[in-house]
């Protein structure tokens, strides 16, 4: 048993991987509510690709990739946000157009001789690939995102429950919902070079879906998500090593056990509950910190 | 102008992009009124482990991914039946878990080839009659569903999520939505590729619902704006030589822009700046094309599919051939899009040269799609060394190491061309075959071979003696995809592991895989572990780290370096893979081809 938990540790690449995961566990897991709550899990998913152009032209530049992948992925969100609020339709459908056009814009654009070879996969990483820098950058950049959810708590709650009533003071809900977009894309650039694409999105989701059937009240949900995040992370790992499975599917395997037990226990719970409290399920989270 | 209309291939993709229209425009519409966007990409991206079962069993690959895709509506119902996680929520869930489905799939069942990759993309350039049925089928099914559920459809109120639609009392209705958005996705895979599905789907219905309110017309004028654009982005990239797909996503966003800021300027009265922004962005729209890039010799017009294949050929040929090579220098085979200029130059070679096995089966297709009456000749055949087993190797690499090598089922390895014995072979088989199509210049070719097979001759020698001087007991390498065996085999050095499990790139190794690799490393002290130029080293680089061994020399593996790189031609990049597992395997103290005797 002591060895089943102990060996994977005298790895350097496991190692350097469980710190990631719990680095990028903690920061996905908090900013991962605000995306369940402001419903846009398809920017989480997206985002990455809508980098390309940037990337690319980073590249053709001669540029550092790292630096055309954040303006690139920064741009997307903007464009994002933009184009959602002047076409006032479904959100979704702002992120398809800007997406797929950008993604497409990218890939004439590699069509240049000068364009180094499979560009876009040189900054999908995998997660028993990372490097002591990255772990670095990860930190940091935990550090500003959580620093960012904490300071812009109220603001971000007010506009999320109702915009309507944000718009009573403080700075319009158009910029909260931006700058949230662009915390979003810079934890995507930071996770597709840690974990690759299929992670990120499943880790910036699946814990905070979990969280939220779990509890109402946005604190305890962030520090929930967080918890299911790097916890689901540690296990997909060691089902990496010891199960022999790939290791982002593993942990992604791992979230998603994680959201159906919490399914489970949420519909548990409402059965046991439910003659004593008139349940409105579809009504959002009722009671906020 | 527009003779690019009589080519067979631009026809046949023109009348795909046109079929595609009704059920692109029609079910388009309905994605975009009822906020289902992301599922539509979803779905299509979640296709991917029915392409990867389709590879690994040997069914149909629309079947695979048609199935997939009901798979991931289940399960978006399945998840949306908890009420409280939004409808974006369980899409971006149901997603993760066909992918992971998938990569593990790839990774640690199938093994799969890189075929897999090129299914995700797909392309106008390279349609078949089977794709041309499926969006006839779709487009039939499209229009029934759209005439008589129609109307259920719009009683359901808009902006709803696919999670919300199963729960409602015209349920049926909904699931014939949610299904036939499935059977629309898979028939554009094969025009666009999996990451360009919005492109037809959701762009044009989003840009006609800027303008109108009315279903009738919105269904009307998304169908007419789904042919426009796919039609005018095909043309463009015939003129341009680009991929159509992207060229058709950046019109369509283009226009998208166009209509967008032209609806909210004449809101504020502003025509006239519109205008002016409207035509500057027109003219934007025309990007640089490039150009051909024949070698522009006398002799029969021959085609490469490889860039070592050409090498070959332009080394007998010179300049009494006229030789197109689909790929370029430096790019990775197994991301290939078919671009205008390689489909005309298959259409109208005279010979076609193939490397052979899964490097490059889309040829297969772009042959028969074309309408070449080329004579193919494929490489793989008639070599002296074949081996077989590629896709078995394991990375403990003792067990399996020679007995692969006979077994005749596995998969034939392709990278033949790292044993210079078969490329002595390979050239002479290009010499006759070209001697035939073109015998005033036979003995230009003759002489030509006999050069070329003189520096191969040298070239073997050379690096036999050279790896006698690494001690024997340090002749191991481990790489970063098993593209070497070829190599290995001849010179007597042993491939002791590779990083990744597959030759997809979708394929991740486990840990605990990784850890074994890692131990083989240590136990026989393997100095060196070679990345490959067009692969990313993450993984490389972090095992090296961790057992000291070094990845400073890269290896060309399935593609030659671009022009100006020691790689430019075969006889150069074997020098330089030489070098490099010399020096790794002796730690710098060996080298062969110094610049004085290379």
């Amino acid at each position: 048993m002591i060895d089943w938990l102990v060996d994977p540790l005298t790895h350097g690449f496991t190692v350097r991987a469980l710190i990631e995961i719990a680095l990028l566990g903690v920061t996905s897991g908090a900013i991962g509510c605000w995306v369940v709550l402001y419903r846009i899990s398809y920017s989480a998913e997206s985002l990455a690709h809508g980098m390309f152009p940037g990337l690319v032209g980073a590249a053709l530049l001669g540029l550092p990739l790292m630096l055309g992948g954040a303006t690139g992925i920064i741009i997307a969100g903007l464009l994002i946000a933009v184009v959602g609020r002047l076409s006032a339709d479904a959100a979704d459908t702002a992120i398809a157009v800007v997406v797929t056009s950008l993604f497409g814009l990218g890939v004439l654009l590699a069509l240049s001789p000068d364009s180094p070879p499979g560009i876009q996969a040189l900054l999908f990483g995998d997660p028993l690939g990372i490097t002591e820098g990255q772990l670095l950058v990860t930190a940091l950049l935990g550090a500003t995102v959580l620093a960012a959810l904490w300071f812009g708590h109220d603001r971000l709650l007010a506009v999320g429950f109702d915009g309507d009533a944000g718009r009573a003071g403080g700075p319009s809900p158009g910029l909260i919902q931006g700058l949230l977009l662009i915390l979003v894309a810079v934890t995507v650039l930071v996770g597709v070079q840690g974990l690759g694409n299929l992670l990120v999105a499943a880790i910036l989701v699946g814990p905070a879906a979990a969280a939220r059937l779990l509890t109402d009240r946005m604190k305890p949900m962030i520090l929930l998500s967080a918890g299911i995040a790097v916890l689901s992370g540690v296990a997909g790992l060691y089902l990496s090593f010891h199960g022999r499975v790939a290791a982002g599917a593993a942990i992604v395997a791992c979230i998603l056990l994680a959201y159906l037990s919490a399914a489970f226990l949420a519909a548990a719970k409402t059965r046991l509950v439910r003659p004593t409290r008139k349940e409105t399920p579809d009504e959002p989270v009722t009671q906020l910190v | 102008m527009f003779e690019a209309f009589s080519l067979p291939f631009f026809q046949r993709g023109l009348a795909e992009i046109l079929l595609l229209a009704i059920p692109c425009g029609l079910i388009g519409s309905w994605v975009v009124l009822r906020g289902l966007a992301f599922h539509s990409h979803a779905v299509g991206t979640a296709t991917f482990p029915g392409l990867v079962l389709a590879d690994g069993l040997g069914f149909a690959a629309a079947l695979g991914a048609f199935g997939a895709a009901a798979l991931f509506t289940l399960l978006t119902v399945a998840i949306a039946r908890s009420r409280r996680t939004g409808a974006d929520s369980v899409t971006a869930l149901a997603l993760a878990a066909c992918l992971a489905g998938g990569v593990i799939l790839a990774s640690d069942v199938f093994n799969s080839g890189a075929n897999v990759d090129t299914l995700l993309f797909g392309s106008l350039l390279a349609i078949g009659s089977g794709d041309l049925w499926l969006a006839a089928v779709v487009a039939g099914l499209a229009v029934v569903a759209s005439f008589f559920v129609g109307q259920h459809w719009l009683a359901r109120g808009f902006d709803e999520g696919a999670s919300r639609a199963l729960r409602s009392d015209s349920a049926l209705f909904d699931a014939a939505l949610l299904t036939v958005v499935a059977a629309t996705v898979v028939a554009t895979l094969s025009a666009v590729g999996a990451l360009l599905v919005s492109t037809l789907i959701v762009v044009p219905a989003a840009t006609a619902r800027l303008f109108t309110a009315r279903l009738s017309t919105l269904l009307t004028a998304a169908t007419l704006l789904v042919a426009a654009e796919g039609v005018f982005g095909l043309w463009l990239s015939v003129q341009t030589n680009a991929p159509p797909g992207a060229t058709i996503a950046v019109t369509s966003g283009a226009a998208f822009a166009l209509a967008l800021g032209a609806r909210t300027i004449s809101r504020r009265g502003m025509w006239r700046a519109a205008a002016v922004a409207a035509a500057l962005l027109a003219l934007a729209g025309f990007g640089a094309g490039c150009g051909s890039q024949s070698s522009g010799g006398d002799g029969p017009k021959v085609v490469a599919t490889t860039t070592q294949v050409g090498d070959f050929v332009a080394e007998i040929g010179g300049d009494q051939v006229d030789l197109s090579t689909i790929l370029k220098p430096n790019t990775d085979p197994h991301e290939y899009e078919p671009r205008p200029s390689d489909v005309q130059a298959v259409a109208d070679a005279d010979i076609i040269f193939r490397s052979g096995g899964h490097l490059d089966d889309w040829t297969e297709d772009l042959i028969k799609d074309s309408g070449s009456d080329a004579e193919v000749v494929d490489l793989s055949t008639h070599l002296p060394v074949r081996l077989f087993g590629e896709e078995e190797h394991d990375h403990e690499g003792e067990a399996h190491e020679d007995e692969g090598h006979e077994a005749g089922g596995e998969e034939f390895d392709p990278h033949w061309w790292q044993d210079p014995v078969n490329v002595r072979f390979a050239a002479a088989r290009i010499e006759s075959t070209l001697s035939d199509a073109n015998p005033a210049a036979s003995a230009y070719y003759q002489g030509r071979l006999r050069r070329f097979d003189n520096q191969i001759r040298n070239l073997t020698r050379q690096t036999k003696s050279c790896v006698r001087r690494v001690p024997a007991g340090d002749r191991k390498i481990v790489t970063d995809h098993d593209a070497f065996a070829y190599f290995t085999n001849r010179f007597g050095i042993e491939t002791v592991g590779t990083v990744i499990p597959a030759l997809t790139t979708e394929a991740q190794p486990s840990a605990g895989d990784l850890a074994d690799l890692e131990a083989t490393i240590r136990r026989e002290n393997v100095k060196a572990i070679f990345p490959e130029e067009s692969v990313s080293p993450a993984l490389s680089e972090a095992l090296a780290k961790d057992t000291g061994a070094t990845t400073e020399y890269s290896l060309y593996g399935d593609t030659l370096g671009p022009a100006g790189s020691d790689g430019e031609t075969w006889l150069g990049s074997m020098k330089s893979n030489v070098n490099a597992v010399v020096a790794g395997m002796s730690g710098g103290k060996v080298t062969c081809f110094g610049g004085q005797d290379g």
